[in-house]
This record gives structure tokens, sequence and C-alpha cells, in this order.
């Protein structure tokens, strides 16, 4: 290495990332190719993967699709200043709304999941309409005590199958389905998502979390807007909880566990926090190890915690940023005039 | 006593600072004079050394690259590479911009947590130093400093970084945000720190006809470079000063 005594580093954009901003992304293959692969290659990649690995691994493919819908769900109410730690509870309301249209009216698959995504948003968004108003840690503590209200509260009761849940729904017709479906509702969650958060709308959004104030001083009514934010980012996770009812053919209390709520965050933390598509890239590292070190027994935990400690400590900007800045940026030495 | 040399510092492909030499003598009051974005609180942050904290904290997250060439050297030592809290133990303490207090303490707390570096016994001589200094701070001290005004609480982000009896005093735009009989009255205590204490004062200010009266000497910073220096009475009579900063 030759003296860097008057050396300095310097970071600017690929010229093809310049290029490919522009309308020659229209016009030549090689910039069209810069855009499209890194959207591209992970779609066909999981395509393949999910289509080809034994029984065992697919569904782990489809927990692991669950999970990810879950952490960009996470990740864009994060963008739009909720804070939330209750996954689980809308997880958890889509999934009895699935079972009970399934379990006491007899609808058929293809109906209850489409309602259970609308009215599971929709009751989410009712049920925290009230605590809309608080900020941050607050709003966090709500949604964590909700959904282990609503699972004692349906123990004590004995209301829609009690302790024992309700089982016996209609399965999905075989394993490709459950694979197309979970992994084609992803990519629509995530591409719907990430266009929506940089349209002119979702801008108020992100404005929302970056200054409330200064965004309801510009005469936007935030509560309105923040109910809409988490009608959207319930009525996903609403969506992977009928899935799941109907995957495992069961729903009852376990559906509001504090797994479905707190993955969703590690794997946004190990991913990159506001960027939806790392939340999936996260997901997709963290349950599939899970399940590999299912070998090591009890020390699972322990090779888990290690993982995820070393992902923050090294990456504290996470995986994607990382990725995304080696993709689009290039460094080089320049001397100082 | 101070000596910046050559210094150069880049906000990643940004140049913050371009070449910028400048030294203060013991006991002088130097002003750094600049319109915004002339790179006046990013010398402040790199005479403090916070600058090289924020340099860590951006690298770790892979954000800004910071760079910084040339030295700055301290009563003989070189202390480019010093961290901040070191630089206080010698004697270099900055009143950053925007009057940072701790709004959740009192004044009186605020000024002890200040004195964290003096010895415990000289604690009362130096807080009855304060508030001669400001005896608008006296009836305040037991309110908290989240809701004192601009002006006491830029008083109080002063009295705070002269507990420590600093040898070189950095007041990062002390004027901002203050009426103009409150910046006259500040400026008479800054005059005053300086008769009382003898400390050796760097002010950073773009209001410049309140300050160059009282500045020994001064420098004026343009989009990070050095444009003009001199001693105060020649700045102020400069037309082109006159015609920037006065509004003549």
């Amino acid at each position: 290495m030759k003296n860097r005594e008057n050396y300095r580093k310097e970071r600017i954009d690929r010229c093809i990332k310049a290029r490919s901003d522009d309308i020659y992304a229209l016009s030549s293959y090689k910039e069209m190719w810069y855009l499209i692969f890194p959207r591209v290659v992970p779609i066909i990649g999981i395509a393949i993967l999910a289509y080809f690995l034994p029984l065992y691994w697919k569904k782990v493919v489809i927990t692991t699709c669950i999970f990810a819908m879950l952490a960009v769900s996470w990740d864009f109410l994060s963008s739009c200043g909720l804070l939330s730690l209750g996954q689980a509870l809308f997880f958890g309301i889509g999934s009895y709304t699935a079972g009970c249209l399934n379990h006491y009216f007899h609808f058929p698959i293809y109906l209850t999941i489409p309602i259970a995504t609308i009215c599971g948003g929709f009751i989410s968004t009712i049920l925290l309409l009230p605590v809309i108003r608080l900020r941050g840690i607050y709003f966090a503590m709500v949604t964590l005590i909700l959904p282990l209200m609503l699972a004692r509260g349906i123990e004590a009761t004995h209301v829609f199958g009690g302790n024992e849940g309700i089982t016996g729904l209609s399965p999905f017709p075989n394993v490709w389905v459950e694979l197309t479906f979970i992994i084609a509702g992803m990519w629509a969650a995530l591409f719907a998502l990430r266009r929506f958060i940089s349209s002119d709308y979702g801008l108020i959004f992100v404005s929302i979390r970056d200054n409330d104030r200064a965004t309801m001083a510009s005469g936007i009514n935030i509560y309105a807007f923040k109910a809409q934010a988490l009608f959207i980012g319930s009525s996903i996770c609403a969506f992977c909880g009928a899935f799941m009812t109907h995957l495992y053919m069961f729903t009852g209390i376990p559906v509001f566990t504090m797994e479905f709520s707190i993955l969703p965050i590690a794997a946004s933390a190990i991913g990159g926090i506001g960027t939806l598509a790392g939340p999936l890239l996260g997901a997709f590292i963290l349950v599939p190890l899970s399940e590999i070190l299912r070998e090591f027994g009890s020390l699972r935990v322990v090779f888990y915690g290690l993982v995820l400690v070393v992902c923050v400590v090294a990456l504290p900007e996470g995986i994607f940023h990382y990725l995304s800045r080696k993709y689009n940026e290039m460094e080089r030495w320049v001397r100082l005039e | 006593m101070l000596k910046v040399d050559k210094l150069m510092v880049f906000y990643e492909n940004a140049l913050a600072i371009n070449e910028l030499s400048i030294h203060i003598n013991e006991g002088e009051i130097v002003g750094i004079i600049g319109s915004n974005s002339a790179g006046k609180t990013t010398l402040m942050n790199t005479i403090s050394g916070l600058l090289l904290d924020t340099k860590l904290k951006e690298q770790r997250k892979g954000g800004e690259r910071i760079t910084i060439f040339g030295s700055v050297s301290f009563i003989g030592n070189d202390i480019t590479n010093t961290w901040a809290d070191e630089r206080v133990k010698m004697g270099i303490v900055l009143s950053r911009e925007r009057h940072p207090v701790f709004v959740e303490s009192d004044v009186k707390e605020n000024l002890k947590i200040a004195s964290y570096l003096s010895p415990k016994n000289k604690f009362k001589e130096m807080l009855s130093f304060v508030y001669d200094l400001f005896p608008a701070l006296v009836p305040l001290r037991k309110r908290k400093a989240g809701f004192l005004s601009g002006g006491e609480q830029q008083m109080l982000a002063i009295g705070m970084s002269l507990m420590v009896k600093p040898k070189l005093l950095l007041l990062d735009e002390p004027l901002l945000g203050l009426a103009p009989t409150i910046q006259v009255k500040l400026i008479e205590s800054i005059v005053k720190i300086r008769k009382e204490t003898n400390v050796t004062i760097l002010i950073c200010e773009q209001f410049a006809r309140p300050v160059l009266p009282i500045i020994d000497r001064g420098y004026v910073l343009e989009n990070g470079m050095l444009a003009l220096e001199g001693t105060g009475n020649e700045l102020f009579n400069n037309p082109e000063i006159k015609a920037a900063y006065f509004g003549v």
C-alpha cells in the first residue's frame, strides 16, 4: 500500500447508478439489468429454493415467509412512527377471525382469508384507536399488553374453544398451493409497501415519524394517517394469521405468543430498519438459522443469540443498508490538491 | 496558546474547512466571523474534539465519512487525536451552539454537573462567581433548566463552561436567537469574564456588529476558507465587512 498521507477516501455513486436513475434505464439493457438484478434474483432464488427443497424445508420456507411479512409490516409501522410490540395481536386477531368464520359459518378458504385480512386490520385499528395519540414506548407498551390480555381472556371465558382452540379447519389443497400463495403474498406486500411509502401519500407517514409536530403544523391530521397506517400494517399481519390458521388447521391461544412480536423486530434490527426489504432479508436469515441450530438442542438459543449480537455489533446499520451501499456506491483514494 | 495548522475537514465529499490556519495568544479574545455554512461550528467541534466522536459514530453506523487533515496544538502539545474529555482536562472548554442544558435538572444542579472536574471545595467559589457574572440566574436557582428562556439558558450554558476554570473558552454562537438588548448584556459579561479570570476566549459569531468591538483579533471565514484577518478595529472599519455583515 502506498503512502496515504495526502490521500482521502472518496465515496461516490457508481456511474451506472447515476445513469439508471435517468432515462437511460429504459434505453439500455445494461442499465435495465442493473435495476432489475437485485429484485429478480431473490424472487427467482426463493422460488427455486422453495419448490425443490424436501418437504420439511418447504414448511420452513413457509414459516420464514410468514415471519418475513410480519417483519415487513413491523418496519412499515415503525417508519410511520408507530413503534409496535404487538405483531402477535394483529396476527392473532386475523387467525381467530379466519378460524371462527370457517368453523362457525363454514365459509370456504378463499373467502375466510380475504375477509380475515380486512376485518383483522379493522378490528386491530379499532382496538388501538384510543391509544393512537400515544407515542414511542407508551404505544409499544399497550400493543404488548393487548395480546396477553386477549389470550388470558379467551382462556378464562372459554369463548372460541377456550384453551383447546378451534381444530379441524379446512386445509389448503396441497403444499404447492401453500407455498405459491404465501410467497406471492410476501412479494406483493413488500413491493406494494415500498412503492406506497415512496409515493406522495407515503411521504406523510415518513414525516410523521420524523417530526409529528411539524406535520401537524402543516395542517395534516396525523391521527387519521396513523390510523390508516395501522390498518395497512395490521392487515398484513392478519393475512399471515389467517394463512397460518388454515395451514395448521388450528387456531388457539398460541397465536398470541410473544415470538410473533419479537422475531420481526430482531429481523428488522439485523436486516436494516426503514428499508422494508431489510427486515425480509433478516427474517430469511434468522428463521432458517433457528431451524439449522435445532441440532444443538438447548444450546440453540445461545448460538442464536450470539449470531444476533455479532450482527448488531458488526453491522449496526443493518445488512441491507450495507449491501445496497456496496451495490450503488464505490470508493476510491483521491489525492488532495 | 492554540495553533490550528492547515486544517481540512471533509464531510463525505463536501469540504467544510479548507486549509485553515489560525492561532490564539494567551489572554486574547479572538473572534471568528462568518455567515451560515462558513464552517464555524465545524471549527469549534474540531478544536474541542467533539468531531472525533462524531467521526467514530458515523464510521460505526456506516454513515458519512469524516476526514480530518492538518493539526491542532494547545500549549505546545499536539492534540489532533485527543478525545474531547481529555481536552477539557487540559483546559479547552466549549459552550456549544443553541445553548444545550440539562433540561430536567435545575440551574444549580446543572452547574454542579458541569463542575465535575473541578475540586469539590472550589464549587462554592465558582458558583458565586457565576452568579456574580449573571445575576439574572440567582432568582432562578431552583427552576428547571428546560423552563428558562433562551437568554437565560445561554447564560447558564456559558456559566456551566466556566465551572471548570478553563484556560481556553470556546463560545459557539453565543448570541444566536437572543434579542439585541440581551446580546449587549451577554457581550458585557464576556468582557467581564476575561477581566476577572484572564481566560482566553474564542468566539464564533455571525452577528459581527456586537462582537467586533470587544475582540482583540478576528478572522473572517467564507465557505471554510480564511477570507480576512485583522484586529477588531481593522475589521470593524473594513468596508467589505460593513457591507456583508452590518448591512450598510
